[in-house]
């Protein structure tokens, strides 16, 4: 000890100062780290600014009537009248399809992942579903217009009219004959399903293995079965995170563009059936806002970018406070 | 220990980056660099973007001192960077309007050469019809489908067209496919439409609302693979794409019957047809419409594309002169012509071309014509 002091003391004093220099960077280091943060709000209330602003032209001239559900659809860029309410419709239904698909499977495979899964496998396969979310949209627009859309969509779609279509009030939802090409809302939900699982399955995954092993032991202790341990005590316990991880996945579902754009159809018309085509919010801004020539037009393109940023922005905040909730339920002690 | 190793390692690091920095740089020597060399950019019409990319890259060895720059980004992100002056020359399917004359003040419109859309279909017919007989439309028939008036493939104005092919035609319903993202191709097919018949009153524009959509029977594909896609996945029904995304990949098209009520196909042919036609209509903006062309032998989808200019803002002559050689290259050599003819374009017949570059020999720089 004495030793390494003396070598220190036998520096040049440009090293020293140097090395100290090094040693107090952590004043240096929480003044960038709180930069950062600020830039990402900064960067949110920007974006947010933007829009409003950039969209005020169409805010004045359709006003409210631009979100009205009962006007009939259009977006007539020629005549410049436009609704966006088609669009929110198909982005909802769109995404609510992919929610009700992916929760169960995805809620299955972390269940099987953290409880079920023999160890040497879990790596590899956790490593599979997250490697589903490295795979690009256009990669999934593909596959869905060459592969997906004629061998599953247009077959299950017939089936799906035929079975549920003349059932009163759910009926219309499946109301046929789906497009020989399989474009449809339907199809979009799908793929959106098959792109949101690896989101919610490792999320998911995360909030069982966080949940104390005594939870278990005790369970497991008082004479339940596996079965009853995972369904009565994990899944309860675990309850606001996964719901935390469906909105996560919500999110993405909500924003996706390609993919959608691809196999969705892009037409604009006032069925509600999932068989039918239809068309999303960030479908139509990515379609026309390069080749949008006139003023209105792309103010009120803008103006859909506004309303589904607020939208996705709505959704994120319950999902960060849901999460907040389930890593507050239990004390500290408890957890480890 | 480890405190230590760091900052020589931190140390050595700053020296290298310094010593690298004031190195003498030995890749150029001042004084001998390589013949002066002019960049030129341009940017726009995704439409005639092959046509650009092909004469750009044998233009080379025409004037190897210019280096030509071409981006497909779309007609309108062409004419806003033209008027932010971020380039040279904008390439544009769609015409300014009032307003961007008044805000780039000194900007002009060339025709430069003109395009053609076709048909596409996918039908699935009852038995095998006769082979090389492509399905026959005319104007009034393609806006009624478009307009959900004409629904089915064994309605009777498309047997009457298609007396070779009535007895196959199925009794099928038209699923109509249309570009989903704005562009020059639907704005030129709509113009077509509005042309064709007094019922087609969705109008035209880069993106309409498309009445077949509104009837559910319309999907929208994006760009033309998109169409082509859709209309290849999608028994019993049509589409639209450039004459030149068709032959390039092999697609079967549907001949026309035109205004005069001759049948005819597209080619560079039927286009220059339909330039000769309308040659004598050019405004002052030099801009004109060919579509619906009365010739016997005109293509009746047609557009001119045109390449966007200042005419006498600019101040470096030296760019604006090989920017007009290449420009009057494009509109008078012969090789130019064949590349755009392979491509599915036609250049200018020669009662269009004086027009043209009368107008492009007004231009000047500093006050001084530039093409002497």
């Amino acid at each position: 000890m004495q030793k390494a002091i003396s070598k220190q003391h036998n520096k040049p004093a440009f090293i020293r100062k140097f090395q100290s220099a090094l040693e107090h960077g952590d004043r240096v280091w929480i003044g960038l780290n709180i930069a950062m943060s600020v830039i990402v709000v900064a960067i949110m209330v920007l974006i947010g600014i933007l829009l409003w602003n950039q969209s005020a032209v169409s805010r004045q001239q359709i006003g409210l009537s631009f979100l009205s559900p009962f006007a009939a659809p259009t977006w007539d860029p020629v005549n410049n009248t436009y609704n966006t309410w088609s669009f929110i419709y198909g982005t909802l239904i769109t995404s609510l399809v992919a929610i009700v698909i992916a929760v169960p499977l995805s809620i299955g495979i972390a269940i099987f992942l953290s409880e079920l899964c023999p160890p040497w496998l879990r790596a590899p396969l956790s490593m599979l579903v997250e490697l589903l979310s490295a795979i690009p949209s256009v990669v999934y627009g593909l596959w869905g217009i060459f592969v997906f859309l004629p061998a599953v969509i247009t077959p299950v779609g017939i089936f799906l009219g035929d079975a549920l279509g003349s059932i009163p009030l759910l009926g219309g939802f499946f109301a046929g004959p789906i497009a020989a090409s399989g474009s449809s809302r339907l199809a979009a939900g799908i793929i959106l399903a098959i792109m949101i699982i690896p989101t919610i399955a490792a999320v998911s995954r995360d909030v069982f293995l966080a949940i104390p092993s005594s939870q278990r032991e005790a369970s497991l202790a008082l004479g339940a079965t596996r079965w009853e341990t995972i369904g009565r005590v994990l899944v309860p316990y675990g309850t606001s995170g996964i719901l935390g991880a469906v909105i996560l996945g919500l999110g993405r579902a909500l924003g996706e563009t390609m993919a959608v754009t691809m196999v969705i159809g892009n037409s604009l018309n006032s069925s509600i059936s999932l068989l039918k085509p239809g068309y999303t919010m960030s479908s139509l801004i990515a379609n026309q806002f390069a080749e949008s020539v006139n003023a209105l037009n792309t103010s009120a393109l803008i103006e859909v970018a506004l309303v589904l940023f607020l939208m996705t922005l709505a959704l994120n905040i319950i999902a960060r406070l849901l999460v907040w909730r389930v890593s507050r339920r239990f004390p500290a002690e408890a957890r480890t | 220990m480890h405190s230590n190793r760091l900052t020589i390692v931190s140390i050595l690091a700053i020296a290298a980056i310094l010593l690298a920095a004031c190195a003498p740089s030995t890749g150029t020597p001042a004084g001998t660099s390589a013949p002066a060399s002019v960049q030129i950019n341009g940017a726009g019409s995704t439409f005639a973007q092959p046509v650009y990319d092909a004469w750009i890259y044998a233009y080379q060895s025409v004037d190897p001192s210019v280096t030509l720059n071409y981006q497909g980004t779309g007609s309108g992100a062409g004419i806003t960077a033209i008027l932010d002056n971020t380039i040279d020359f904008a390439g544009s399917d769609a015409l300014l309007t009032a307003a961007q004359y008044t805000q780039g003040k000194d900007l002009q419109m060339y025709p430069i050469m003109a395009g053609a859309i076709v048909p596409i279909y996918n039908i699935t017919f009852n038995g095998t019809p006769p082979a090389n007989k492509p399905l026959i439309l005319n104007g009034k028939t393609l806006a009624g489908i478009y307009n959900a008036t004409i629904t089915m493939w064994n309605d009777p104005a498309i047997l009457a067209l298609n007396p070779d092919l009535a007895s196959f035609l199925p009794a099928a319903k038209i699923t109509a496919v249309h570009r989903s993202d704005g562009s020059g191709t639907t704005q030129l097919f709509t113009l077509a439409l509005s042309a064709f018949s007094s019922s087609w009153t969705a109008g035209s524009g880069t993106s309409i609302q498309w009445p077949v959509d509104t009837a559910g029977n319309g999907i929208g594909g994006k760009g033309n693979p998109g169409v082509a896609a859709a209309v290849q996945n999608t028994p019993n029904s049509i589409g639209y794409v450039e004459f030149s995304y068709a032959i390039s990949n092999k697609i079967a098209f549907a001949s026309m019957i035109n205004q005069a009520g001759i049948l005819v196909v597209a080619s560079a042919d039927t286009l220059a047809s339909a330039m000769n036609d309308f040659a004598t209509n050019f405004n002052d903006k030099l801009t004109n419409t060919i579509v619906d062309a009365p010739g016997q032998t005109s293509w009746p989808i047609a557009g001119y594309t045109y390449i966007i200019l200042h005419t006498s803002s600019s101040t470096d002559c030296t760019k604006e002169l090989k920017l007009l050689q290449f420009i009057n290259w494009a509109l008078t050599s012969p090789t130019a012509a064949q590349i755009a003819t392979n491509l599915g374009f036609a250049t200018l017949p020669g009662s269009v071309q004086p027009t043209v570059l009368t107008a492009l020999g007004q231009v000047t720089c500093n006050g001084q014509p530039v093409l002497k």
